[in-house]
């Protein structure tokens, strides 16, 4: 967010006051020399010259003093404001001694006298102790809630909760038909024990026939089949309810209904938004990644490790996450304009980062400290060094693995056809001298050929890089057919030196035969470096073989600048190969071109047989040039990025201090190198946040689970559980699931099926056969009066589903839905693709777009036609949780539009195909496959009368608006 | 299943227990206390109580007052697309016109969007003293000119963006990202609509097309969808709006009676639940709204000398005809604001098609042809518009905002006849209800380049309208994603000279 744009005396340049902090210390006056007592001595002294514009009414400069954690962590500008055991060293006594020229606190109102500053000194030096020491109730990272550990609390009157008698209330009888269920889920005695404290009970357990429909429209999405249906209710099976659960979590629908919810809490769309608003026509490869993960039950973990840093785990469609959100691409030679698009650019992953898996709103410290929660201006630059080197854009995902054996294949050839072809090649005029230079260095791949030399050792010496610390993936020395330059050759490499600490990047990985980012070396030097190869004997060598990245990934730290030498018998360097006759490097390198054979002069036969190599190694070529063509994936793009600045009020154009990556301190800190490889950051952050010690992680995404499973969160706020936020309802419950999913227990209420750490659909299994959520959703009058919003879970509480849950609904009950699942999204809208992209949305529709609406393409800005209308957001922001509203417009969507007319005419169809002409049949018909119960006695009549009046499709069209339709009961 | 029952009996059919139930009464209160402090329930970031309007279900438009007794009681924003520049219309500067073909001090150093400056260039449209006031207003707006006096110019505005899209979001929303929601939403958040018939918030495009950063400009970000603007226009009436074709008109009624009586029968299984009640009521809305808005958006009933004083009533050629349709637009914001719709966003201007400039007010390379055809467009409908509200006494209750995304820059593009992009000083007006009339606020320098005279930001624009609505920006507030969201985030102060 934007925010405070005022100036304020204490927000001022931030370079003046570090200039001021260093100065001398003479002028303060001493520090009282006696105990300071914070009540007696202190406290006044705040009250009456600082809280009025620094407590809790106003913050200026972010800062306010009425709790010991804020009145040392500071402002916006001093960060900490109070040392505790150095006065002098603290900017609060430099700034009320008039020391900060232009600074001088309090900005209004009289000066402090020399003994007020001498006691806050002495309180300061003696530990700045707050009243009666109450620090710890102070210090929000001690006292919040959400950032307390989790500890897993004791069930309340643990042992098996006989729900059936305990707890069922309000004189009703469970239903019929329903099973008595003798409860041993802790859920249960949590959730009951509330409800006791405050009057009530849960319900009765709901039918099977709502229970069944309940399930399938909450996990799949849309009602189940009259056969699921007609199974269940007939299964007499003591575990039937459990069985039916596992087939619902391995149902192929999960993933899809699941991920979408998913999809809500990162931002993703298909287009750029803002006015160019472009296709990104490989973003549903991330889409597709997200229901598989959820299908697949990905442990939670993983599934964050994943979205933050796939790129090093094999998944790299998974960094579709970090660039899921908006993105302005109108260029412009404005600096300040490309800068703040930047900088929106990284506001937009660090804020999402932040409420996606932390539940915290980080984007609030984008322009000074946080105003609730323990996020300072610096931590939330460190985030943003995190993200430096990440960019928007399309990119090529890594091979599978039989592409990769038909590349190394065609490698082989390649290689084999170019040794027998080497006599042959067309030698270049000599380099410099006005010939044709070579072409540029390649990040992927150079050779330098040089004329065969006999040496015991090689030297690599890098003079300049494209940026940073240079990086080579593997150097080759060829003698012939053979690569000598390898360790297990008995070759030995040193270098200057190697950037330590990563486990990518090692020396020994610059002769280990293996190419690519992940294992190659790092000099430990910007801009410069070398490498020695040290033979096991003398070699006659030829050329030398090295690149960046090998697999093409990478193509910052590229040595633009160097020099290969070969150790002579006199102990001295003879260079033999240099980037002096290489043309300079450009932004985007082009590959060299390959070089010319002549078979001038030769005889017929010998000429013919090298005829024939050459074409082989063409045709060679092309087939590795087929292979090695990757899929393209709208995902994380990753470089290098030079140092992270905090920008004074978040402005792009205010640079201050340098920030190394790294994240909050409400947690086990992490800080890294200013200068850390790019990948390691993300990597480091995904490990600190994917921890299971992490107070947030756990508890963010269990009350997600909870949310969609029951309509609303045990917090109210999923994507805040900072101060700001609204608490648990049921804080002790939150931290059992927490617990209970980051190491599920043995005896945790659950069926047979494998569990494992953050295994999702273990959680959902769990709440899934608890008696809470099994209990009748009909309302009851007394229970109304105490909770009207059914927040302690009296009762199940129905609610209207969402947007594409109706979608889904009307086409899978029409017998119109296409199952088609994956692969790239179909169109909701017709497209204008000019230089601004118009997208309209479709009014009639084909079988075209009968595909689940997860797999629509989803447009920034323009929402559907029809669905739209209902609370669906368009990816524009992160939406943890969806509004329900109720408007005509949706009225006049779901009652006039073609859509629904059509798909009640093939309802329609589909009822006389299976019911025949009977209109009891077809009416008995549409109520099993729309609501999943027969028709009531009136019911009945009343709609077989109205069929033969107005049509079958008339019907189908009221029962498609149909409240019952709409609902989980 | 519970037994049928007679479905008049159905106390959801009784209006007033409707009400009653509608699940924010005691039992909410209630709960509030069992759950301790909320953090829902605190102060936003202004340090002031926040006001979150209560919402009834199925009643999104219900009337509901404003914070303090405000001036207006509707909203005519008139938005002009692609940056109308303040220098060909309302903003004279006659050092600009003396120092025409000179450089403009500094701007060998300034890069705006589009690259390098050229030299000042003065306005091909010259400038004349208007109304009794005398204000210069441009031979490009001569009739708007003729209002003068009626008018209430902000010539000191910035913005804080330099591109079509966040400057759009910027103007209509306060947050030149996308996903926030507009002054319209919020307003009517706020205050409902006085008419039930009707959408409460309406969004005309021009005939040209939508906007450059289309329903984004009436969209309802975070807020309920119910907030969003209804998009219809005289050309294009609302999507799904009216009964199919293929439905005769007795059949229709008879399946809206049959789903009546399904949704009533589902109702009784779970009584007092609002939500469901909410659905049932917001079809009969829907019903309604199928009668009324046709009605308004009939002109039929317009008179001659209604259609000649927008201009609604000449063709012949493409100039005229556009006109004739944005005139068109123009009186069916009169109609909705005679009716009673909270706000009404008219467009001037599409987006970018046929080239930079040509449908929309971007004039950065061919500003005479270009502005030559936007200025009649808009002129004389614009002008009639004020005329006719004015006449009907609608003014004292309605406040007109003219405005577009940013100004433009008093220098030509190195190389080219046009303008570029410049937030850093731009015009707006407002007219009617509560505002000063024949009076200028604020002032560019002397080229016109960058507002220094009571600097009006965007914020203070919204905080402004809010508070002629009688409705404290500090205080209206959304909680979204961890903030109670305000429209104008933590900026903004009510720009008091300009309130009569």
């Amino acid at each position: 967010m934007t925010c405070a744009w005022m100036s304020s005396a204490w927000m001022s340049s931030f370079a003046a006051a570090t200039l001021a902090i260093g100065a001398d210390v003479a002028p303060l006056p001493p520090a009282a020399g006696r105990t300071v007592d914070f009540t007696r001595d202190i406290q006044p002294i705040l009250a009456g010259s600082c809280i009025s514009c620094h407590g809790p009414e106003k913050q200026k400069g972010s800062y306010r003093l009425d709790s010991r954690a804020a009145a040392l962590k500071g402002g916006e500008t001093y960060d900490p404001a109070i040392k505790p055991g150095d006065s002098a060293g603290s900017p609060l006594i430099r700034l009320v001694a008039g020391l900060v020229p232009d600074e001088k606190m309090p900005a209004k109102g009289d000066a402090l006298t020399a003994d007020q500053i001498a006691l806050l000194r002495a309180w300061i030096d003696q530990g700045a102790r707050w009243a009666d020491d109450a620090g710890a109730d102070a210090d929000p990272i001690r006292s919040h809630w959400s950032y307390r550990p989790v500890v897993r609390p004791p069930v309340p009157g643990a042992g098996a909760t006989d729900v059936s008698g305990a707890v069922v209330g309000g004189g009703r009888k469970p239903v019929e038909g329903s099973v008595k269920a003798v409860s041993s889920n802790p859920i249960d005695s949590f959730i009951a024990a509330k409800l006791a404290e405050n009057g009530l009970t849960l319900s009765p357990e709901a039918d099977r026939v709502t229970l069944i429909r309940r399930l399938f429209l909450v996990m799949l999405g849309m009602p189940p089949a009259p056969d699921d249906v007609a199974a269940f209710v007939g299964d007499r099976e003591p575990l039937a309810f459990e069985r039916l659960v596992d087939k619902v979590l391995a149902d192929a629908r999960y993933g899809e209904r699941w991920g979408r919810h998913w999809l809500d809490v990162v931002r993703f769309a298909e287009s750029n938004g803002f006015e160019t608003n472009r296709e990104r026509p490989n973003g549903w490869r991330f889409r597709d990644y997200v229901i598989a993960a959820f299908n697949s039950d990905k442990p939670y973990d993983q599934f964050i490790r994943e979205q933050i840093a796939g790129d090093a785990l094999g998944t790299d469609v998974a960094t579709g996450f970090l660039v899921g959100g908006p993105v302005d691409i109108v260029g412009s030679p404005d600096i300040v304009l490309t800068s703040q698009q930047r900088a929106d650019e990284l506001d937009d992953m660090v804020g999402t980062t932040g409420t996606a898996f932390l539940g915290l709103t980080l984007g609030c410290a984008r322009c000074h400290s946080h105003k609730f929660d323990p996020i300072s201006h610096r931590e939330y630059h460190a985030m943003t060094a995190v993200f430096a080197g990440v960019k928007h854009g399309e990119r090529a995902l890594p091979l599978p693995a039989d592409r990769q054996a038909a590349v190394a294949e065609a490698d082989a050839r390649i290689a084999e056809l170019e040794r027998r072809l080497a006599p042959f090649i067309a030698r270049p005029a000599a380099a410099g001298a006005g010939g044709k230079l070579r072409p540029a260095v390649d990040p992927v791949r150079n050779e330098d050929r040089f004329a065969p030399v006999g040496t015991r050792a090689l030297r690599f010496t890098i003079l300049a890089t494209s940026g940073g610390e240079p990086c080579i993936d593997e150097l080759e020395v060829w003698s012939g057919d053979r690569n000598v330059a390898l360790a297990s050759a008995g070759t030995k490499a040193s270098a200057s030196g190697t950037l330590p600490g990563l486990e990518i990047h090692k020396l020994e990985h610059i002769n280990d035969g293996r190419v690519g980012n992940n294992r190659s070396w790092i000099s430990s030097e910007a801009g410069r470096g070398w490498i020695r190869l040290d033979f096991a004997k003398p070699e006659r060598i030829d050329r030398v073989v090295w690149g960046r990245d090998r697999e093409g990934g990478f193509k910052d730290r590229l040595a633009t600048g160097y020099r290969i030498e070969v150790l002579t018998a006199a102990d001295t360097w003879d260079p033999v190969a240099s980037s002096d006759d290489r043309a300079k490097a450009k932004e985007t390198p082009s590959k060299p071109a390959p070089p010319v054979y002549v078979f001038d002069g030769l005889p017929a036969a010998e000429a013919a047989q090298a005829r024939q190599w050459s074409a082989g190694l063409d045709s060679a070529r092309k087939e590795r040039a087929g292979a090695a063509k990757a899929a393209m994936v709208y995902s994380g793009n990753f470089t290098q990025p030079g140092p992270t600045f905090r920008l004074h009020r978040g402005d792009p154009m205010q640079k201050r201090e340098p920030v190394p990556p790294g994240t909050l301190a409400i947690f086990r800190p992490l800080t890294l190198a200013t200068n850390a490889p790019e990948q390691e950051r993300r990597v480091r952050l995904a490990d600190w946040i994917a921890s299971p010690d992490n107070p947030l992680t756990a508890r963010v995404m269990v009350n997600r689970v909870w949310q969609h499973q029951f309509g609303a969160g045990l917090v109210t706020t999923p994507n805040d559980f900072g101060k700001n936020g609204a608490r648990p309802s049921h804080p002790e419950l939150l931290d059992w699931l927490a617990s209970e999913w980051v190491a599920p227990s043995s005896a945790s209420g659950s069926t047979t099926a494998a569990r494992h750490p953050w295994s999702i659909k273990h959680l959902q299994r769990l709440i899934l056969t608890s008696a809470t959520w099994r209990q009748s959703s009909g309302p009851l009058a007394s229970a109304r009066k105490i909770d009207a919003t059914s927040r302690l879970l009296w009762r199940f509480p129905p609610r209207r589903m969402e947007a594409e849950g109706i979608r889904d609904s009307i086409l899978a009950v029409s017998g119109n839905l296409d199952r088609t699942a994956g692969g790239p999204s179909f169109f909701l809208h017709d497209v204008d693709r000019e230089n601004v992209y118009h997208y309209h949305p479709k009014e009639k529709f084909t079988p075209a777009e009968t595909r689940r609406m997860v797999y629509a393409f989803k447009v920034r800005m323009e929402q559907d036609g029809i669905f739209g209308a209902f609370d669906c957001p368009d990816g524009s922001l992160v939406a943890p949780k969806r509004s329900m509203s109720t408007t005509p417009l949706q009225a006049l969507n779901l009652f006039n539009s073609d859509f629904i007319l059509q798909q009640a005419e093939i309802f329609a169809a589909r009822l006389q195909n299976e019911a025949g002409d009977d209109a009891r049949a077809q009416v008995r018909t549409a109520w099993q496959l729309a609501f999943n119960r027969a028709p009531a006695p009136g019911e009945l009549e009343a709609a077989t009368g109205f069929a033969r009046a107005e049509g079958l499709p008339a019907l189908c069209r009221a029962v498609l608006n149909a409240n019952e339709f709409l609902f989980i009961p | 299943m519970s037994e049928p029952t007679d479905l008049r009996r159905s106390p959801l059919l009784d209006r007033r227990r409707f009400f009653a139930d509608t699940g924010i009464g005691l039992g909410a209160i209630a709960l509030t206390h069992l759950l301790g402090r909320q953090g829902l329930l605190a102060a936003n970031v202004s340090g002031k109580e926040t006001i979150r309007p209560v919402i009834p279900p199925g009643q999104p438009y219900a009337p509901r007052k404003p914070h303090f007794t405000g001036r207006a009681k509707n909203v005519l924003v008139i938005f002009c697309s692609g940056a109308c520049s303040q220098l060909d219309t309302f903003d004279h500067k006659p050092e600009l016109i003396r120092r025409h073909g000179q450089p403009m001090p500094g701007s060998d150093k300034l890069i705006t969007f589009q690259g390098e400056q050229g030299a000042l260039a003065k306005s091909p449209w010259e400038f004349k003293p208007r109304g009794k006031s005398g204000k210069m207003i441009s031979d490009l707006v001569p009739h708007i000119g003729a209002l003068a006096d009626d008018l209430c110019f902000i010539h000191s505005m910035q913005g804080k963006t330099n591109t079509h899209g966040p400057g759009e979001n910027f103007m209509s929303t306060c947050n030149a990202l996308d996903g926030f929601p507009s002054l319209g939403a919020w307003v009517t958040y706020a205050l409902g609509s006085e008419d039930q018939s009707l959408p409460a918030y309406v969004a005309i495009p021009d005939p040209r097309g939508k906007p450059q950063n289309s329903v984004n400009n009436w969209a309802p970000g975070f807020l309920p969808a119910a907030f969003q603007g209804t998009e219809f226009n005289a050309t294009h009436p609302i999507r799904n709006l009216a009964r199919p074709g293929s439905v005769p008109a007795g059949s229709d009624a008879a399946t809206r009676r049959f789903l009546r009586e399904l949704n009533e029968r589902h109702a009784e299984r779970f009584p007092g639940d609002t939500e469901l009640a909410a659905r049932i009521a917001s079809y009969e809305l829907a019903a309604r709204m199928q009668l009324t808005i046709p009605e308004v958006a009939d002109l039929s009933s317009e008179p001659a000398h209604i259609l000649k004083l927008y201009g609604a009533d000449e063709g012949g050629s493409k100039i005229l005809e556009t006109r004739a349709a944005f005139a068109r637009n123009c009186i069916l914001a009169r109609r909705l604001v005679e009716k009673g719709v909270r706000f009404v966003q008219v467009f001037n201007g599409a987006y970018q098609t046929g080239g930079e400039g040509v449908s929309n007010w971007d004039g950065h390379k061919d500003l005479l042809n270009q502005y030559s055809q936007h200025g009649p467009v808009l002129d004389k409908p614009t002008a009639g518009l004020l005329i006719d509200l004015k006449q009907r006494g609608l003014l004292d209750d309605t406040l007109v905002v003219w405005c577009t995304e940013f100004g433009r820059m008093p220098t030509f593009q190195k190389g080219s006849q046009g303008r570029d992009h410049n937030p850093s000083g731009f015009t707006c007006w407002m007219a009617g209800a509560g505002v000063k009339k024949g009076f200028s606020h604020g002032a560019t320098d002397e080229f016109g380049y960058k507002a220094v005279e009571d600097v009006t930001t965007v914020y203070d624009l919204h905080a402004t309208i809010l508070h002629l609505l009688g409705l404290d920006h500090e205080r209206l507030t959304y909680y979204h994603n961890g903030l109670e969201r305000r429209l104008t985030d933590v900026h903004g102060q009510v720009v008091k000279a300009v309130l009569s």
